[in-house]
């Protein structure tokens, strides 16, 4: 808006005033059209004015004085980029590649999840070193020269008074052998453990993401049917505009509601576009994007937390891991404890006495005596490890409790929001949205309002997906030992203090 | 012979009124239509002469003609400041010794009385009601003794009054005689002259009326006003009012609160969407028929909760003749078309019916010719009025068409689908079984909505036939053989028959 000159003349006059005015100046208009002045300020004017971005053809009609003609509605927004009209997507793209069911996820997980094959590896590994530990000692090869140059009377240096060959055999005393494969045996039965951990792990993950993908799926057909809500809420307010039951402002927005839940539609799709390539890679294949196919709905037992925690103590993983752990440090401990015992060197050999001259034979017996080192670090070890360990079992069944005790409690909600929702809450929202239906029927209902509870039905299944992806997400973890993520590398088995030595004891 | 031809056979030979009816009009060239205004041989069923003939026989008596104004056709008379001037003191045919005329307020009782120890005595029950707005609609309100508006209190100036009121409510209450200069105990006014009546409770209201006129009694707590407590409270003069009058009717309009899915007054709603005379909706309020010719007093009481009616009647130009004050003195008595009466309010209005037809009789403030106004936008206005399409599978809804370009292809403001109205066969059936509606145009409650009736004034052959005989009369035959008579029938076209089962004559 141009100001009047005048107008501008005293405003700026008012304005350089405030700045320049110096005390003496009582009359603020004459000092400053007389004085020095501060530059004015920049009266705007509708030229100068920024104007934010704009899409012309979307506004041009606004530019008409509002309410003094009829202009048409304001155009429908395109719809972004890959998602036209719901009129025109006969089928979403997103579901484009085969089907899949939760039972043919599952076994192709069992076949192709790379971590379950790390996992048996692993125990094929341990199982290595159960075999090594148990193998009995090579026996050492040795040639002996002894005295070599020996002077003998009447000859020169000889060779040597003894050269030969002797072989010197490692026995094993105090059945260390059987305990050390006794020992690795029982840590491949760890190892054992840990690969069926890990296929509860993948199992579990294969399970809650096949839900959570399930779950996406729905919310796309309820985006998509709420998208229909919007779009009809267009329609009904460029008819509304039509009969002057509706401002410039209403159809502005409901352009603005609909761009919503085109993008919201969109967003559902690229949810469950992740959802799937999340499924795809605990499978371990790389699946093209297809619709899952199956239920998130139907019966399911109660849990009941004590029970479940029972069942924990008796068949978790992690509590049988821990458990077999401390049947290993025990058999480590008997092994540590029979290491002072000293193993007997015997060697036997034979060769030629150039001072005798003739051939003679060599025999030794040796061992250590324990005392300076009777193993008693190692003991001590061993010892400290088994304390830990029972500690471990405990520390084990009480993580346990912790981590089912906050799966249990999202369990619980959502448990209660599913039965909540599917036995009054959806009812009770179907029913008004029938009501609103049979009174548009009957001209006692407005179709705005009808199209009000009509979203709010369909926000409400929404959000009973969720609540039904959350229960059979904590059902799956609870069921399964709260184990997850598959395709994290599978367990390491717990540390033993003498896992490094170069022969495993 | 059809039911409908054998019913106009009826009219042509049961009647004086239908005897060049229908049929054999229906084939004349229009040229060639009787023209009772303009016949000099009175047709069958011409003006009904008043007891004892046309010819005056004294100032008063009862005549076809006063100075210019005519009892039998559209006239205003000869002199503004003549007592005649547009029928103004033209009596009825009811001889003023007879007493007054009898009050008829269509769908609401009288309340009846016990003499005791020469005392009226009236009992009255504040109640909620379960009234019947439309045919099928429900209303839950309050009103008296199971009724609303209340029964109507009938009495005569001078007369003694016990009105022994119980409050079957679930709250207090208190009952105002609205405008009676009575003794200040009894004037009703809850706290400020009167401990409110608890539920279960009595109160004794005495009245000494040396009132006449139109009068009511509402419930003094304002809620439930807005529910609709409120009946006449009529009191003739000792004196019969000059000019008598051959018929006295009330009317009550309302107004209430009433969201389209419920069937409860919101007494804290503002923007009222029911209306209701004599607590109906049109078009199951009853309309006001007479006998063309006769003096007739209507009046009307606005107790809506804050809204003022323009009452308009069509086809008359009547007299205020009074208020809820008092009579008004025949110097100040005004002749309008439309009568503006506020909230607490009433207006009495007469005149002599001298021009036969249905006439709307209603508010003109145009939503209050209506019920429950929704607006019309969505698939009814897409021509998809079925919501079947979307009750067949709630757990989805079929699409729209978002490039639809009809909207561009009609006007402004169009299309409103104001125009119609949808009211079930059984409920139509409602609306016609009554006397009143008899003969009628079939489309007649396409009009008739909200604060909404209509003036029959007939012939008296035709009086009869809707009001005293039980003869089947085919829909707007009635109408038609008026429009014969006093009309240009041949320009005349009938109603169509709207869709009803049992066709022409359904729902008699």
């Amino acid at each position: 808006m141009t100001r009047p000159p005048l107008l501008r003349l005293a405003a700026s006059a008012v304005v350089a005033g405030l700045f320049a005015a110096p005390a003496w100046a009582q009359d603020a208009g004459r000092a400053t059209l007389d004085g020095p002045l501060a530059a004015p300020p920049p009266v705007p004017t509708g030229g100068d004015l920024p104007v934010p971005a704009d899409i012309p053809e979307l506004h041009a009609a606004d530019d008409d004085p509002i309410g003094r003609r009829f202009v048409e509605p304001p155009p429908v927004p395109e719809a972004p980029r890959g998602l036209g009209t719901v009129v025109e997507r006969e089928q979403n793209a997103a579901f484009a590649g085969a089907p899949l069911t939760l039972d043919e996820a599952l076994e192709l997980a069992a076949a192709n999840n790379p971590t379950l094959v790390q996992a048996r590896a692993q125990v094929q590994g341990t199982l290595g070193l159960a075999v090594e530990a148990g193998l009995w000692p090579n026996p050492v090869f040795r040639y002996v020269g002894e005295q070599i140059g020996v002077d003998r009377e009447g000859e020169t240096d000889t060779p040597g008074e003894f050269q030969g060959a002797t072989l010197t055999q490692e026995f094993v005393t105090a059945d260390k052998r059987d305990l050390s494969r006794a020992k690795f045996l029982q840590r491949t039965r760890v190892a054992e453990w840990a690969a069926v951990s890990q296929q509860w792990r993948v199992c579990n993950d294969v399970r809650v993401h096949f839900y959570q993908a399930l779950g996406a799926k729905e919310t796309v057909a309820i985006r998509e049917d709420l998208l229909k809500a919007a779009e009809d809420a267009v329609v009904t307010a460029r008819e509304q505009w039509n009969l002057g039951q509706a401002t410039r402002s209403d159809l502005h927005l409901a352009n603005v509601a609909l761009q919503e839940a085109r993008l919201n539609l969109l967003m559902a799709e690229n949810d469950y576009l992740e959802q799937f390539q999340t499924l795809a890679a605990l499978i371990g294949l790389p699946l093209e994007t297809g619709a899952v196919v199956g239920e998130l709905d139907g019966e399911s037992a109660e849990i009941d937390f004590e029970q479940v925690y029972r069942e924990y103590l008796d068949e978790a993983p992690q509590v049988i891991m821990a458990r077999q752990k401390l049947r290993e440090d025990q058999i480590t401990l008997k092994r540590e404890l029979v290491e002072p015992i000293p193993n007997i060197f015997v060697e036997a050999g034979s060769g030629y006495n150039f001072e005798a001259l003739e051939t003679t034979g060599t025999a030794s017996v040796r061992f250590d005596i324990p005392i300076f080192d009777r193993n008693q670090g190692n003991i001590r070890r061993a010892e400290a490890d088994l304390v830990r360990q029972r500690r471990e079992i405990q520390r084990t069944e009480m993580l346990l409790r912790r981590e089912l005790a906050t799966q249990y409690r999202r369990y619980l909600t959502a448990r209660q929001h599913v039965e909540q929702f599917a036995e009054v809450i959806l009812p009770e929202a179907r029913a008004a949205y029938k009501n609103q239906l049979d009174a548009y029927a009957e001209d006692r209902q407005q179709w705005p309002d009808v199209l009000t509870v009509q979203s709010s039905y369909f926000d409400l299944r929404q959000r009973y997906i969720g609540h039904l992806v959350a229960l059979r997400t904590s059902e799956t973890l609870i069921r399964g030992y709260l184990l997850h993520d598959g395709l994290n590398v599978p367990d390491p088995l717990p540390p033993g203090h003498l896992d490094v030595t170069a022969q495993p004891r | 012979m059809s039911a409908a031809e054998a019913r106009r056979s009826f009219l042509k030979a049961g009647t004086a009124a239908a005897a060049g009816a229908f049929a054999a009009n229906a084939v004349r060239p229009a040229a060639a239509q009787e023209n009772p205004r303009q016949d000099p041989t009175p047709a069958p069923g011409a003006p009904t002469d008043p007891p004892g003939g046309a010819q005056p026989r004294g100032e008063n008596d009862v005549r076809a003609d006063y100075d210019g104004f005519s009892r039998y056709q559209p006239s205003r008379g000869n002199d503004p400041d003549s007592k005649w001037y547009i029928g103004k003191e033209v009596p009825g045919f009811r001889r003023g010794e007879e007493g007054p005329a009898p009050f008829i307020a269509p769908d609401v009782e009288k309340l009846p009385y016990t003499m005791e120890n020469g005392w009226k005595v009236f009992r009255l029950n504040c109640t909620p009601v379960r009234r019947e707005f439309l045919p099928g609609y429900y209303i839950d309100v309050y009103g008296f003794n199971g009724s609303m508006p209340g029964p109507t209190i009938e009495a005569t100036q001078g007369d003694k009054i016990r009105v022994i009121v119980k409050n079957d409510l679930p709250e207090p209450t208190s009952v105002h005689w609205h405008g009676l200069e009575l003794s200040v105990q009894d004037d009703g006014a809850s706290h400020l002259t009167q401990n409110m009546i608890e539920p279960g409770k009595e109160y004794v209201y005495e009245l000494h009326p040396h009132e006449e006129g139109t009068f009511f009694y509402h419930s003094h707590v304002a809620m439930q006003e807005t529910f609709g407590m409120v009946g006449w409270f009529i009191i003739h003069p000792r004196k019969p009012f000059d000019p008598p009058v051959d018929r006295d009717f009330g009317l009550i309009f309302q107004n209430f609160r009433i969201d389209p899915m419920t069937t409860v007054v919101d007494s804290w709603g503002m923007d009222f969407n029911w209306h209701t005379i004599n607590g109906r909706s049109g078009p199951y309020t009853t309309p006001l028929v007479c006998r063309h010719g006769e003096r007739v007093r209507i009046r009307i009481m606005d107790f809506s909760p804050i809204q003022h009616h323009p009452i308009h009647l069509h086809g008359h130009t009547f007299w205020v003749t009074g208020h809820e004050g008092a009579r008004v003195p025949k110097t100040a008595w005004i002749p309008r078309n439309t009568e503006l009466i506020a909230v607490a309010q009433a207006s009495t209005l007469e005149l002599i019916a001298n021009n036969p037809g249905d006439w709307a009789l209603h508010c003109h403030m145009t939503h209050h010719m209506m019920n429950h106004m929704v607006q019309h936008v969505g698939p009814r206005l897409r021509g998809q009025a079925d919501t079947e399409r979307y009750t067949a599978n709630l757990e989805t809804r079929p699409a729209v068409d978002l490039n639809s370009k009809a909207l561009g292809e009609v006007p402004p403001g169009y299309p409103q689908m104001m125009q119609g109205m949808k009211m079930d066969p059984r409920a139509m059936e409602k609306v016609w079984n009554r006397r009143e509606m008899k003969g009628m145009r079939a489309t007649a409650p396409k009009t008739i909505h909200g604060l909404f009736t209509a003036l029959r004034v007939l012939p008296d052959d035709l009086y009869r036939l809707v009001m005293e005989s039980d003869e089947p009369v085919e829909k707007g035959a009635v109408f038609a053989e008026i429009v014969r008579r006093f009309g240009d029938y041949g320009r005349y076209q009938w109603a169509p028959m709207m869709n009803m089962n049992g066709g022409m004559n359904g729902g008699e």
